[in-house]
């Protein structure tokens, strides 16, 4: 659609094959339909088994329970309400995290916990700040342009029809963007706050743009989703139903079309016969063991925990773990340099208030040979909250009384942060650690250590944030090294030896088996991960439920039994 | 005066030491730690009725009866009392009790998601760091930190926070992450911190409405910088520096 028509638009049309926001409840938070929900007998083959209800797999079961799959999605977190479950508070709201223990090391190791992952049904979406940029094309070929990390087996265009569909069920508001590929938004963009809008004047002093957006929080009617209050609580949850998470954008629907959801139910185990093929999933409930057939396995588990499962599922078969025949398993996990940078202001900036994911620039995305290294960053804000804050402070090298005055001046302050493309390195890795969970899985252990040219990159990020404040006329300056997302570990690639998935998804060494989360991306770009991990799911849904990826002992799919619609 | 940044540690302004930092206004209204702020006339808590009822349950629950310490023992809690006094300067009352709320959390168990490969538990993290703290403090010439001077326990804090101390078989900057990461947010969830900073607190169902630069809610309090100092420390009846 041209872009003058889409801006016309704007807003008022409903996403196709998509009806979540209009099954909501206008007066409730809590997700419908949960007492009708579908309910499978354990020892019945279903069509297929989704470890992980997050932004992958949430968003693969409503693709294919629209095309008749039956489903059964198990999620080691709770089953969100928010309105009895979420608290409008920064230390009340650890519950939504991934908190069990994690080993880090490496020289650079990662702090995960609140940080890195979800735990529950919408996962990591449910606390994400609500950036939803695609990639740029040049992500797709960095080897070929670049001669560093790898070429995805796909291209943007094969990705392209999924990100606008994405973008409308989410949905995305922004001013048009003018990088990678243009493109507009389906919403128009939000009002920004004091800071923000300090940052863009001084931005366009020292010639760089900014845009408002993308996010993934309604500007106008959407259903029975309510307007954002610009309370600025998107990273503790939004009680509003306002920002868009796979909770309210696509299990309404996905119940809606038969999927049953297990929730506080740990997938520890995936099964496999003699012929190297799954026949379902071992999970854990309140301590039960419990065991669901399934005609394919689908992993959708986050970076980390997809590659322990898949570790801790060796067997006779597969003695090294499944899928991992190569030792690849786990390998090329990435995060994003994200150093924040926050500036004072002479005006309180009171940078608590709107939701704290406003403007971005992509102006330093693509490698730029003058730099000196290669890929680049985005420029983003992050509006810290005081616990947020206080860390920030911190990192700048302040304790005592120094640190309370700095704390003291919070409503003067306003942060910009970065995030810096770091490349795939085999020794990043996730593997499992000597201690285990209290089922008795060993737990994963992240290895992370920067190269060069990832130091590089950062630091060039860095200074562009102290220029832009700089130029914003900031009195003062803190600045904090942090990393970002999470992303990589199970790689598709084109050729078995190059990575775990093939172009589809699909385990090269399990022909029943399919990653669909963060974890296949060879790369990761300098934009936020979640859109481009829904439009995978979104793209894999669509050759699955139309035949075009073969199941072998199942023929085609498309033979496989459609249900109607049961509502 | 809210235009000028002497105030700010980067030009000048406060440093780690004993006693108020000079010029700051008295408390009027609610509580703050230590009875100072820069908003005297703010109390977060006047707006509870405007929480909504899960959330109010949560962040009041922060003021009520300080459960007695579980996880630490006596004297580790003497030593970590004194720490968390120092690193947040909380030199008299009304302190929050930030030792307390460290320990009822790891006496629950609860865990933050990670732990360093050459790190121990985090738990066990804190009883070292309680055990290398009197070691340090004896080293000079203190019985142990908790009774040590202000001064000796600046001395300590400021090379634990540098990374200067060598501890046997445990990487220091790691330890001081751990312990400043439990430490900042137990602090930085109480209200009482929340009136000392201006932080609105939660915002549901009311939210925001005010953005823009030097814009605030009906409710919101602006910052006061323009206290005279000299009044102020007699009206509080201390000693300047
Ligand atoms: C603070 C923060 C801010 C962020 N901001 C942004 C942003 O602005 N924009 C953006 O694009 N991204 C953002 N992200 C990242 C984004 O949320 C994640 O990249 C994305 O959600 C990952 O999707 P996923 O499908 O890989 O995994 P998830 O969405 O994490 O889903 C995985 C699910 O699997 C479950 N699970 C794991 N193991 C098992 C098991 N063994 N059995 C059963 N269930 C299991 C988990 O509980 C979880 O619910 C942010 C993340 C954080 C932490
Ligand atoms: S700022 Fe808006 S989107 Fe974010 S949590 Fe609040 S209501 Fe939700």
């Amino acid at each position: 659609m041209s872009t003058r028509l889409a801006t016309v638009l704007r807003g008022s049309r409903r996403p196709p094959e998509n009806d979540s926001a209009w099954l909501l409840d206008p007066e409730r938070r809590g997700v419908p339909g949960r007492e009708s929900m579908a309910r499978f007998a354990e020892r019945e083959e279903v069509d297929m088994v989704i470890v992980g209800c997050g932004a992958g797999g949430a968003t693969l079961a409503q693709r294919l329970a629209r095309r008749g799959w039956r489903i059964v999605v198990l999620e080691a977190g709770p089953f969100w309400d928010p309105d009895e479950d979420w608290v409008s508070d920064e230390a009340g709201s650890r519950h939504l995290f991934w908190n069990d223990p994690r080993v880090i090391g490496g020289s650079d190791p990662v702090e995960l916990g609140k940080n890195n992952s979800g735990r529950g049904v919408g996962g990591s979406m449910v606390h994400y700040a609500g950036y939803v940029p695609r990639f740029h094309p040049s992500d797709f070929e960095v080897r070929s342009r670049d001669g560093v990390a790898a070429d995805w087996p796909i291209s943007y265009a094969d990705l392209k029809p999924h990100y606008e569909r994405v973008e409308r069920e989410l949905p995305a508001a922004g001013e048009h963007w003018p990088w990678g590929d243009p493109h507009g938004y389906p919403h128009s963009p939000h009002p920004v706050a004091g800071g923000a809008l300090r940052a863009m004047e001084g931005a366009r002093k020292i010639g760089i743009e900014f845009k408002v957006g993308p996010v993934a929080i309604a500007n106008g009617s959407f259903g029975h989703r309510p307007h954002c209050i610009y309370r600025g609580l998107c990273l503790q949850g939004c009680k509003v139903n306002a920002k868009g998470s796979p909770l309210i954008t696509h299990v309404p629907d996905a119940l809606a079309h038969g999927v049953e959801i297990r929730d506080r139910a740990q997938a520890t185990r995936i099964e496999v016969d003699e012929a190297g093929r799954c026949t379902g999933v071992t999970y854990v409930v309140d301590g039960v063991e419990h065991h669901q057939r399934a005609a394919v396995v689908t992993v959708a588990g986050y970076s980390i925990e997809t590659p322990r499962l898949l570790l801790h599922s060796a067997g006779p078969r597969f003695p090294h773990g499944l899928a991992n025949g190569n030792d690849l398993v786990g390998r090329g996990v990435m995060v994003q340099g994200a150093p924040q940078v926050a500036g004072r202001f002479p005006e309180e900036m009171r940078m608590y208030k709107a939701p704290p994911p406003e403007i971005c620039s992509e102006q330093f995305y693509e490698t730029d040979p003058a730099r000196g290294f290669v890929r680049g960053f985005a420029l983003q804000t992050v509006g810290p909250l005081p616990i947020a804050w206080a860390e920030h402070v911190l990192a700048d090298g302040h304790w005592g009384q120094a640190l309370r005055e700095y704390m003291r001046d919070y409503n003067h302050w306003y942060t910009l942060g970065a995030l810096a493309e770091l490349l795939p390195r085999p020794q990043n890795r996730v593997t499992l650690a000597d201690e285990s969970d209290a089922n008795g899985v060993p737990v994963a252990r992240m290895d992370y250590s920067q190269c060069d040219n990832d130091r590089a990159n950062i630091a060039a990020a860095k200074q562009t944030l102290h220029d832009v404040l700089e130029a914003a006329g900031a009195q003062d300056v803190l600045t904090i090294d942090r990393y970002a997302h999470l992303v990589g570990g199970c790689a598709m690639s084109a050729s078995p030896e190059d990575g775990v998935v093939d172009s589809d998804h699909r385990a090269w060494e399990v022909p029943n088996l399919f990653v669909c989360d963060g974890s296949v991306m060879p790369t990761q770009g300098s934009a936020n991960p979640a859109l481009t991990i829904m439009a995978l799911a979104s793209r894999l849904a669509e050759r699955l439920g139309e035949g075009r990826v073969r199941v072998p002992g199942r023929g085609t799919s498309t033979s496989w039994r459609k249900t109607s619609n049961p509502r | 005066m809210s235009e000028g940044v002497g105030h700010l540690p980067h030009h000048g302004g406060a440093e780690p030491h004993e006693g108020p930092p000079p010029g700051l206004p008295r408390q009027r209204r609610g509580t703050t730690p230590q009875g100072y702020g820069r908003y005297p006339d703010f109390d977060v808590l006047d707006q509870v009725d405007h929480w909504d009822e899960v959330t109010r349950r949560v962040v009041l629950s922060r003021l009520e009866k300080i459960p007695p310490i579980r996880f630490f023992d006596e004297r580790e809690a003497a030593t970590l009392g004194a720490f968390c006094d120092t690193v947040l300067a909380q030199h008299s009352e009304p302190r929050i009790p930030v030792l307390a709320m460290v320990d009822a959390k790891l006496h629950a168990h609860q865990l933050d998601g990670y732990r360093y490969a050459d790190m121990p538990p985090d738990g066990q993290t804190w009883r070292q760091v309680a055990r290398c703290l009197d070691e340090e403090a004896r080293a000079l010439r203190a019985d142990d930190f908790a009774s040590a001077s202000q001064g000796i326990r600046d001395n300590v804090v400021g090379r634990f926070a540098e990374g200067e101390l060598a501890w046997e078989g445990f990487p220091v900057e790691k330890a001081w992450a751990v312990a400043m990461r439990m430490t900042l947010s137990a602090f930085y969830s109480h209200p009482w911190a929340w009136n000392e900073i201006g932080f609105g607190g939660p915002a549901y169902p009311r939210g925001f409405a005010r953005l823009g630069p030097g814009q605030r809610e009906h409710w919101e309090e602006p910052p006061e910088f323009a206290t005279d100092p000299v009044k102020d420390v007699a009206e509080r009846g201390v000693e300047g520096e």
